[in-house]
């Protein structure tokens, strides 16, 4: 089944047919994990670094910042039998219009946070495909632990 | 005929903007207008008269039975909201069908980034204070609307737009407008023209992806600066992707931190949520 996962969003399976996919990734950073033996995937899509910004939508939408978001997104996987040291890491997004000025850097906020977040925790990034202009579509195939990417200007590919 | 005399030809034959839009607004701004006044003039558009009938039933005005007559209905809505389904409705129907192929949008895609232009621009607009909140969700649901008449010249050339885009690290607009001799966003300045809006926003549509977008006027930057943050966010956002240029230092002459700009968009969601219920988005 495909699941889709909207912004500020989360889903994690252990189902073989099933398929995680979040469209038109911008500045938000999707993060893609799988577990190679427990077959477990998951697939968050979150929209700014800092949980601290709105305590309360924080509250009500975890998965809307990095922060508050990619921890649920592991011990959601934890819970379906997926291991730390077994889960392939993936990440795409975090693009940004053209502005020199670098005031909406959001895509590069995004994923600085993540690397930081990563690097505390011992967490090895397997493939990335971060920053640039385009805009992204990716995917997650629970049973293969296929990830296809699609960037417009770029076409689609295996990640 | 050339390409260019083709493309401005759609201009020329556009079906026109409801008339039943200005007339409104104008009674709108009258404090005299009663209902019944508005009902007389809103009944003869079956589109407007629907949706005012369905949106009062909403879930979110939480009625307790059926409102079925206009005048009762329009008693209900206030003359904001009514504001704000007269201009949703009049527009939605130039956003029906596969609209935004050209771009690589699905069917509604740029209707969604449309409202979310118009939501996004109504709230900044308690950051850039000169502006009417009216004209800001009018613009922001009507800027893109270039895209709509040149989407299939887009579509022819596709390939070479996005080469343009990839090699010359220029933005989207740039390479529409050396390819196609137009860009979207002059073709809405004049489509806005040819409906006769206000000057200031067939020039917010014109220049709504100009880089000193936030240094010109007021109108312009606003919504200009929330359509830069619902293409950040991804929103209807097609194979132009993120490719639009804007000096961000510009922001500066209204005091708008990337705070506000976060709170602003992590807003924006809850809002959609909520106009998609309203409108069916």
């Amino acid at each position: 089944m495909k699941l889709v996962v909207g912004i500020s969003d989360m889903k994690v399976s252990n189902q073989a047919d099933d398929v995680l996919i979040t469209y038109s990734l911008g500045s938000c950073i999707g993060v893609v994990i799988w577990d190679p033996v427990a077959k477990v995937g998951g697939l968050l899509h979150y929209m700014l670094p800092d949980s601290s910004l709105d305590k309360e939508k924080a509250e009500a939408k975890p998965f809307m910042f990095a922060d508050s978001g990619i921890p649920l997104l592991f011990k959601e996987a934890y819970k379906f039998g997926g291991a730390k040291n077994r889960l392939i890491v993936k990440v795409v997004g975090g693009s940004q219009i053209m502005d020199n000025a670098g005031i909406f850097n959001i895509g590069k906020r995004n994923h600085a946070v993540l690397r930081k977040m990563f690097w505390k925790n011992n967490i090895m990034i397997a493939k990335e495909d971060v920053g640039g202009t385009g805009n992204r579509t990716v995917s997650l195939e629970i049973g293969t632990g296929i990830t296809r990417l699609k960037v417009s200007g770029r076409g689609e590919f295996e990640l | 005929m050339s390409r260019i005399d083709e493309i401005l030809n759609l201009v020329k034959h556009v079906q026109p903007f409801p008339k039943v839009v200005q007339r409104v607004m104008e009674m709108l701004d009258n404090p005299e207008t009663n209902v019944k006044d508005l009902a007389e003039v809103i009944q003869y558009d079956q589109v407007i008269t629907a949706n005012v009938l369905k949106i009062c039933n909403a879930s979110y005005f939480g009625l307790p039975r059926k409102v079925s007559s206009l005048n009762e209905a329009l008693v209900i809505v206030g003359h904001n909201t009514l504001k704000d389904i007269i201009v949703t409705s009049s527009s939605a129907r130039f956003y029906k069908g596969a609209v935004g192929e050209g771009y690589k949008l699905e069917q509604g895609e740029l209707w969604k980034h449309s409202v979310a232009v118009g939501i996004l621009a109504k709230h900044m607009v308690k950051h850039i204070k000169e502006v009417d909140p009216g004209a800001a969700y009018t613009v922001g649901l009507l800027h893109d609307i270039g895209k709509r008449f040149l989407s299939t010249f887009v579509a022819d050339d596709f390939k070479q737009i996005m080469i343009k885009v990839v090699r010359d690290q220029c933005s989207f607009v740039e390479a529409e407008k050396e390819l196609l001799g137009v860009s979207h966003a002059e073709l809405g300045g004049m489509i806005l023209k040819k409906w006769e809006f206000p000057e200031e926003m067939q020039l917010a549509v014109l220049q709504h992806h100009d880089p000193d977008a936030l240094k010109k006027g007021p109108l312009t930057a606003l919504v200009s600066l929330s359509n830069a943050l619902v293409i950040s966010m991804g929103i209807g956002v097609g194979a132009d992707g993120l490719a639009t240029k804007m000096q961000g230092e510009g922001l500066k002459r209204f005091g708008i931190t990337p705070m506000e700009l976060d709170l602003c968009m992590a807003n924006l969601l809850g809002d959609m949520e909520q106009a998609q219920e309203l409108f069916h988005i």
